[in-house]
């Protein structure tokens, strides 16, 4: 594959960090609900 | 259109994919992964079929005939959980993989080592679900929505349940990731987020649900974990938990997770009705916006699938009209594909009949969903084959259809050559009809009063059930004509690069077989003619 400009890069792990973080917080947080509601 | 896009053509393959296993093993080459994905789906499609059709042997006549009534519920729950998440997801990821880098130009997925991660989790997964077939106990057998208390008596095979589960979303997890990063920062500049094609706008917004409700259900089955054997009570009455909660925490997951299924269905057959109708698509942005409505509703109407459990009127009435709701996008998107086909020059190649077919008989689904959503009628209808013909015509001929419309539509791009058109409509045409003597009389059966998930049932029931198991075998070995147009896929005439006449999108752009790297170099369109559907 192409090697991608610094940028680009950036913009890729930026925005699979956030995606990452969104999905464990579903994880958590709906155990938290569970936690809290047991 | 090949003239306006300039550069794109180049073919690079100076450094081609390496020789044998490890090609496969090691490969972070969106096509190559795209191909792993469709032929690990296709396994498992004729894996969950075998189960099918063991269920509807046993169910071809009233009382037990082959199977132990344990493993008949063994059945119905790994049959649906290897179609879900063994060959319906997997299957739309394996196209996502092939076609979205190539529709908007990027040279491969943004995140292609995790590429070969996500999909080399799924045989581990599928290995350890099939497995429990052969452990004490036997496979789970719960239904695939492993309702506690229920789950918990599931013998040893219950932790590989749970483990197989949760690589499951992981898998779907990164592959949703990688789908999102890709689209949003490796598109070429051109391609503006509303100019993207169809497909790649429904699998945006199929990755984001993925994304949202995945973790969810891995959430909830953690939950069955430490409440089996860490001493929680999370489900569990005796302890204080509370077994309905599981049941909305799984519905949470579980409606969004029809439309995970649906909405790259929709994103396929609107990429092939506007070519073999040679028109632009009907209401480009409306379909757009459909398909964001529709994903966002799919979040407020998780109660439809438990009106009996008991809950508050006002609830009831929320969940209903919100269910109800869904028709409005459902139906833009109907009437855009005839706006589409209406004085069209149509011809009928079997991409555009499966497509057609879908619209058809994915609307009959969608009809009987309608009529599930009515409080009164569903407490009639709840746990009764009226709602197994119901998902099945929104996932057979819905689901599956379009992904046999994907396939035949692109698999010359893919191979280089065209199919056995003949043998492609016979497919078409055994698949239609048997689909519909398999599932049709089932609305019957439902309305009649026979419950699901029962190995035996009373003789007034005899004869619609005996129609629908000869429509099963009919259906399974008709696809055995799939496998065949496979195996023969490259025997057929050599197809040009647009195959079709003059199709829509920067994968025609590219020679037939698709180049192993594609566009290495930023492509530069002429927006007019590269996408005349879009403004």
């Amino acid at each position: 594959m192409t090697e991608l400009d610094s940028e680009t890069r950036k913009g890729i792990r930026r925005t699979a960090l956030i995606l990452a973080a969104i999905a464990l917080s579903f994880y958590l947080g709906f155990i938290l609900i569970g936690v809290l509601n047991a | 259109m090949t003239t306006a896009v300039a550069d794109a053509h180049e073919v690079h393959d100076d450094h081609g994919p390496e020789k044998g296993l490890r090609r496969w093993l090691f490969t972070t080459n969106h096509k190559d992964i795209g191909t792993m994905y469709l032929v690990f789906s296709l396994t498992m499609f004729f894996v969950g079929g075998f189960m099918a059709l063991i269920i509807r042997s046993e169910l071809a006549q009233p009382g037990l005939q082959f199977v132990h009534p344990e493993f008949f519920n063994s059945m119905t729950t790994m049959h649906a959980l290897v179609m879900v998440f063994g060959a319906v997801m997997p299957a739309f990821v394996g196209l996502a993989n092939w076609m979205i880098p190539m529709q908007i130009g990027a040279p491969d997925m943004a995140l292609p080592r995790m590429n070969n991660w996500s999909f080399w989790i799924l045989p581990v997964a599928f290995g350890i679900l099939i497995s429990t077939l052969f452990m004490p106990g036997g496979a789970p057998a719960s239904g695939w929505t492993m309702y506690p208390p229920l789950v918990l008596q599931t013998g040893d095979a219950f932790p590989f349940l749970i483990f197989s589960v949760h690589l499951m979303g992981i898998s779907s997890i990164m592959g949703a990731i990688n789908i999102i990063v890709t689209i949003i920062n490796m598109r070429t500049h051109e391609m503006t987020l509303i100019r993207m094609p169809m497909f790649v706008w429904t699998w945006l917004i199929t990755a984001y649900l993925l994304l949202a409700v995945m973790p969810v259900l891995a959430g909830a089955v953690t939950m069955l974990l430490t409440d089996q054997f860490f001493g929680t009570s999370f489900f569990l009455a005796a302890g204080g938990g509370d077994p309905v909660m599981f049941q909305h925490i799984f519905w949470f997951f579980g409606h969004p997770e029809v439309y995970i299924m649906i909405l790259p269905a929709f994103g396929v057959v609107s990429e092939i009705i506007p070519t073999f109708s040679r028109k632009p698509l009907f209401g480009h942005d409306s379909m757009v916006y459909a398909a964001a409505s529709i994903a966002f509703l799919s979040f407020i109407v998780w109660a439809h699938h438990m009106f009996t459990v008991g809950m508050p009127l006002t609830g009831q009435m929320f969940f209903m009209f919100a269910t109800m709701l869904i028709a409005v996008p459902t139906g833009v998107k109907v009437f855009n594909w005839v706006g589409t086909m209406w004085r069209g020059s149509m011809t009928f190649e079997t991409p555009m009949l499966f497509a057609l077919a879908f619209v058809f008989l994915f609307t009959i689904g969608g009809f009987s969903g309608l009529m599930l959503a009515i409080v009164p009628a569903d407490i009639q209808y709840h746990d009764s084959y009226f709602v197994v013909a119901h998902f099945h015509y929104v996932l057979v001929p819905g689901s599956i259809f379009a992904l046999m419309a994907g396939a035949y539509y692109w698999l010359p791009k893919w191979t280089g050559h065209m199919y056995n058109e003949w043998a492609g409509k016979l497919h078409f045409w055994l698949s239609t009809i048997f689909v519909n003597v398999t599932f049709f009389p089932m609305h019957f059966l439902g309305l009649a009063g026979m419950p699901r998930r029962i190995p035996d049932y009373s003789t007034q029931f005899a004869d619609f059930n005996m129609i629908a198991s000869i429509g099963a075998m009919g259906f399974g070995l008709s696809q055995l004509v799939f496998v065949y147009v496979l195996l023969t896929a490259k025997q057929g005439e050599k197809a040009t690069a647009e195959v079709w006449d003059s199709p829509k999108g920067l994968e025609w752009t590219v020679p037939s077989p698709a180049p192993y790297h594609t566009f290495d170099e930023p492509v530069h369109v002429d927006r007019t003619v590269a996408f005349p559907q879009n403004p």
